[in-house]
């Protein structure tokens, strides 16, 4: 049952994103940038349907963009939670399958627990924080998609997604905001 | 001093500060400070600019390349000689090379932290000194190789005698474990791949942006590497965050596993040294030692290495003031640990002191004290020698001297320091509480043979050589960072002079 729903999703989803246009607008500076992304929003776009392409991060909210929420945070703590209890239990049973009572300690002990628990904590959390980047970036991508080289020196882009019957208006808007240069996947 | 304004550089305002010229590029009065103080790189010329030198190399790189490359295989050399006429038998030959591994490590993985904790605190100076920092996590894959005859080499925790019973060694495991090395190896591993996820994620929107330029091996590198980056704010933001996340786990990982390594290599292997400073101790110089060696390398590359236009002073300057500070700990921690045993005044701690620093290595142990401080403080104190650039580097050179002493002397010696006996290393647990009397009258100090002469060598050439390779496949330079700083920074005319204007968006 799950998998037909993910396969209903799926094809629910495919032709939705295959049926929208992608076009994207080149612009020399980020005042020209942010004023499309005000008139797209204006023209009824959902900002969730386009995306600004930097070279290197911009102040928050700087450009009108939409907030973007994540949850790289938890992962840290997933991994540091099974790291632990690896090392709890790794740690807990060597000692009780094997007791040895040194200098009168209790078998269980904690501090000689503490090292082998801390370093399965960090790398626990090490671990499950690469994979949440991973997951979170929505990488790796293989199709690049629009995009244009002059965005490595300075430039910024607009990517949009937007209906066919909205794309020229799009194009519009862009040029109207003083794009140098608007290009489409059609 | 730089003025400072909390501005909020919305839009409009970039591409007229990314078109500052650098103070190197204009006539203008510069007040207080050289026109080489502050370098803000044209923003649209810095990826093909910087490109262009990675390919173009200079004599700099190529004699790094092969004076490492030879120093190197002078170590291979002599590891395998050492191998092949005294083989594993006897920890006591393989202090040297543990000594050389452990260098090797404290460099390489102290100086990617550099790269995180100057990003935490937001520093602009930083920019120009973070990939540097970070690129030696590559010098850091070199770590589990080394690691695997020193493991080889550190004696069983607990062993068997000819009557049956049990003796062990202290140390911080367990000691039903008979050896820790399957938790030592983990976290080694563990360490090298944070710091490679964080020179990954901090060199992919850099790879990104570069690899229509690139050819061959490189364009193939990067375009693999980069994944798809095309520099979203969400992929901006997931940057940011797990970058600050890796920093802190890495920092929290890398002081735990040089805890293992000074009280597995160093403190266990002299029995009765319990030291609770000397971990401290080991993590302040290791600090030490990897922010020297990142400000000698970006020092190199902006006098010889054609990256003079990228960089400016300022970097070495803000910089020295913090190798100032660790040496000044590094100080205050080697007094600790002095005055601590000094005024204990047990058997065994004297007998510690005398080894380690007054009678077997006294002559290793003023000269490290000379090299770590006694000739660096007087640099770094130097207000014109931190501000003309090249007092923090050439205080580094004498802190990577000393702190290659500073290895000898304590891993060194510890290796050489007992004997795998029952009256050396080992115990019979039943007398866990009568130490036996060690190093009563101090043995003398353990020179060098000559494979140990190569083997320290070749840990120095080993850093520079994979140094260099890194510096083949990445750009020095963290392209994003220094664009974004570019956004941020313009020189400006207050009153008279001209002084750097910061703007602080958080």
């Amino acid at each position: 049952m799950a998998m037909q729903g993910i396969m209903g999703m799926l094809r629910n989803a495919m032709p939705a994103a295959s049926a929208k246009h992608t076009v994207l607008g080149v612009f020399s500076d980020a005042e020209s940038a942010a004023t499309a992304g005000d008139e797209l929003k204006s023209a009824g776009i959902p900002d969730t349907d386009y995306d600004f392409l930097t070279d290197s991060p911009y102040p928050e909210g700087s450009l009108g963009e939409r907030d973007e929420p994540h949850r790289l945070y938890l992962y840290p703590f997933i991994g540091a939670l099974l790291g632990l209890s690896s090392g709890i239990m790794i740690t807990a049973m060597t000692q009780v399958a094997y007791p040895l009572v040194t200098g009168g300690k209790p078998v269980l002990s904690l501090p000689p627990m503490a090292i082998v628990c801390y370093e399965g904590t960090m790398l626990g959390a090490i671990l499950f924080t690469v994979i949440g980047i991973v997951f979170e970036s929505r990488l790796p991508k293989f199709d690049l998609g629009l995009y244009d080289n002059r965005i490595t020196q300075g430039f910024l882009g607009l990517r949009v997604k937007a209906e066919p019957e909205q794309s020229r208006e799009v194009v519009q808007i862009m040029n109207a905001a003083g794009a140098v240069d608007v290009k489409t996947d059609q | 001093m730089a003025s400072e304004a909390h501005a909020q550089p919305g839009p409009g305002h970039d591409h007229d500060a990314h078109g500052v010229a650098s103070p190197g590029h204009d006539s203008h009065e510069h007040g207080h400070f050289g026109p080489e103080m502050w370098v803000i790189p044209e923003r649209s010329e810095l990826v093909s600019g910087v490109v262009q030198r990675q390919q173009e190399g200079s004599s700099l790189l190529r004699w790094v390349f092969i004076v490492g490359g030879i120093l190197t295989i002078l170590g291979i050399v002599g590891f395998v000689l050492k191998l092949v006429t005294v083989g594993f038998s006897d920890h006591n030959d393989w202090g040297f090379y543990v000594a050389a591994f452990a260098f090797v490590f404290t460099l390489s993985a102290s100086a990617p932290l550099a790269a995180c904790a100057f990003r935490f605190t937001k520093s602009h100076w930083r920019r120009p000194l973070t990939r540097i920092a970070e690129v030696f996590s590559v010098v850091s894959i070199v770590n589990i190789l080394l690691f695997i005859p020193a493991l080889i080499a550190l004696p069983e925790i607990g062993v068997m005698t000819e009557s049956g019973e049990e003796m062990v060694r202290r140390s911080i495991w367990f000691q039903e474990l008979s050896n820790p090395s399957g938790w030592l190896m983990a976290s080694m591993i563990g360490l090298v791949f944070c710091s490679l996820s964080i020179l990954w994620l901090s060199a992919m929107p850099d790879m990104a942006q570069s690899r229509s330029m690139m050819t061959g091996f490189r364009a193939s590198l990067y375009a693999r590497l980069a994944g798809g980056w095309y520099g979203t704010k969400r992929q901006w933001q997931i940057q940011k965050g797990g970058l600050a996340i890796l920093g802190g786990l890495y920092f929290m990982l890398v002081v735990f596993v040089q805890f293992l390594i000074v009280s597995d290599f160093a403190m266990a292997m002299i029995p009765g040294w319990k030291d609770s400073i000397l971990p401290p101790f080991y993590t302040v110089i290791s600090f030490q030692g990897g922010l020297a060696a990142i400000l000698l390398t970006a020092y190199a590359l902006r006098r010889w290495g054609g990256y003079r236009e990228y960089m400016g002073q300022a970097p070495f300057w803000a910089a020295s003031k913090v190798l100032l500070g660790l040496t000044l700990l590094h100080t205050y921690h080697l007094f600790a640990f002095f005055i601590t045993y000094w005024y204990g005044r047990l058997e065994v701690e004297q007998a510690i002191l005398n080894y380690l620093m007054f009678k077997s290595y006294i002559g290793i142990f003023w000269a490290q004290l000379f090299f770590t401080f006694f000739i660096p403080f007087p640099i770094l104190v130097s207000n014109h020698a931190r501000r003309e650039g090249w007092g923090a580097p050439l205080a580094a050179v004498f802190i990577l001297i000393g702190l290659m002493l500073f290895h000898i002397r304590i891993f060194a010696a510890a290796f050489a320091a007992a004997p795998a006996d029952l009256h050396g290393l080992y115990y019979l647990p039943s007398d866990a509480f009568s130490f036996p009397a060690l190093l009563l009258p101090p043995p003398g100090a353990t020179f060098p043979d000559l494979w140990d002469i190569f083997m320290l060598l070749g840990g120095v050439g080993i850093v520079l050589f994979l140094l260099r390779v890194a510096l083949m496949v990445l750009p020095p330079l963290c392209l994003w960072e220094m664009k974004e700083g570019s956004m941020y920074q313009r020189v400006d005319t207050l009153i008279r002079g001209r002084y750097l204007v910061l703007a602080k968006p958080e």
